[in-house]
């Protein structure tokens, strides 16, 4: 767990060590829910076990297939969703994905400003930082002095694009394909794109940073 | 413009371009109950009992105080009980005798 901001005037809470009250609600709730038969009783298990699947590994795959393959690239920044179920990567909710292309002259970030919305399917659940005020307060208004925070230094005559996450629209970034990477396989590739990266704070890592 | 008008132009989600400290990147493995609430989260939305804009506009309705005590998954599983509610599809009472029920049981 790590420290939280006090210095704001609404701090996040840190998580409890177990939830108390909150966790004995959450059991109750549920298992209201499966004795009115709202729900089935292994429904929350094995969604559980669909959360624990999504990683920002999936993201990275669709990554460095784009990278190296243009068709694929094509596809993907057209249809987000359907260009990664093409790969397997089914999607749970009803969400529609569009993948932002960074590119020489234009760095893409992703926030959500008025709670958490994230590309689940393709990179799991979101950091905590994500989800609190400084970030979603600040990304709009203020991205190059966020991603300064994150060590990342834009250029001004690159132009950056936030977009503004919804229930129904999820977005993912596209990184610039880090220089000195020609010739490297999909998995070697797909090692070099963070988590972070996708969401646009960081550009992807370079070669010599994952050998 | 009256004091009071900044409320009005913003309910208390509505927090894009306001000032804020600088970001700490914090992060947590979610604990077994707090993934647990997640996973009703996603179920709940499959078989539209709450969709994700309801559990937004729940957690909102907590007012700012409750949202600024409470942690992230505290929100959720109080605003899914009140929406719960507010549908009639728990009352309030069957939850608080579900709750006593759970609490008396022997815990790990």
């Amino acid at each position: 767990m790590s420290a939280h901001d006090h210095s704001s005037p609404h701090p996040e809470p840190a998580a409890p060590q177990h939830g108390g009250d909150y966790e004995i609600m959450e059991t109750a709730v549920r298992e209201l829910l499966v004795e009115k038969k709202l729900i089935g009783p292994g429904e929350i298990r094995r969604q559980i076990e669909v959360l624990d699947s999504r990683s920002p590994a999936l993201g990275a795959k669709v990554v460095a297939r784009a990278w190296l393959d243009a068709g694929f690239r094509g596809r993907l920044l057209e249809n987000g969703r359907r260009a990664c179920e093409e790969l397997g990567i089914s999607f749970y909710d009803d969400t529609q994905l569009i993948v932002l292309e960074n590119t020489e002259s234009v760095h893409n970030l992703v926030v959500c400003t008025l709670c958490s919305c994230y590309p689940r399917p393709v990179l799991g659940l979101p950091p905590d930082w994500y989800k609190v005020k400084p970030y979603r307060a600040r990304a709009v208004s203020e991205p190059r002095k966020v991603l300064e925070e994150f060590g990342t230094h834009i250029p001004d005559n690159v132009e950056i694009r936030v977009s503004d996450s919804t229930a129904l629209v999820r977005y993912l970034v596209l990184p610039l394909r880090p220089e000195g990477t020609e010739g490297f396989s999909e998995e070697d590739l797909a090692a070099l794109v963070t988590r972070d990266a996708m969401i646009g704070v960081v550009a992807a890592n370079p070669p010599t940073r994952s050998a | 413009m009256p004091e009071t008008y900044q409320f009005v132009k913003r309910l208390p989600n509505d927090i894009g371009g306001l000032q804020a400290d600088a970001v700490q990147q914090t992060d947590h493995v979610l604990l077994p109950w707090e993934k647990r609430c997640h996973a009703l989260a996603d179920v709940l939305d499959f078989h539209k009992i709450i969709n994700t804009e309801e559990k937004r506009r729940g957690v909102e309705a907590l007012g700012a105080d409750l949202v600024g005590k409470l942690s992230y998954y505290e929100r959720w599983i109080v605003a899914f009980a009140n929406i719960l509610f507010e549908k009639r599809i728990l009352s309030p009472t069957d939850l608080a005798l579900k709750m006593d029920e759970v609490a008396a049981r022997p815990r790990d």
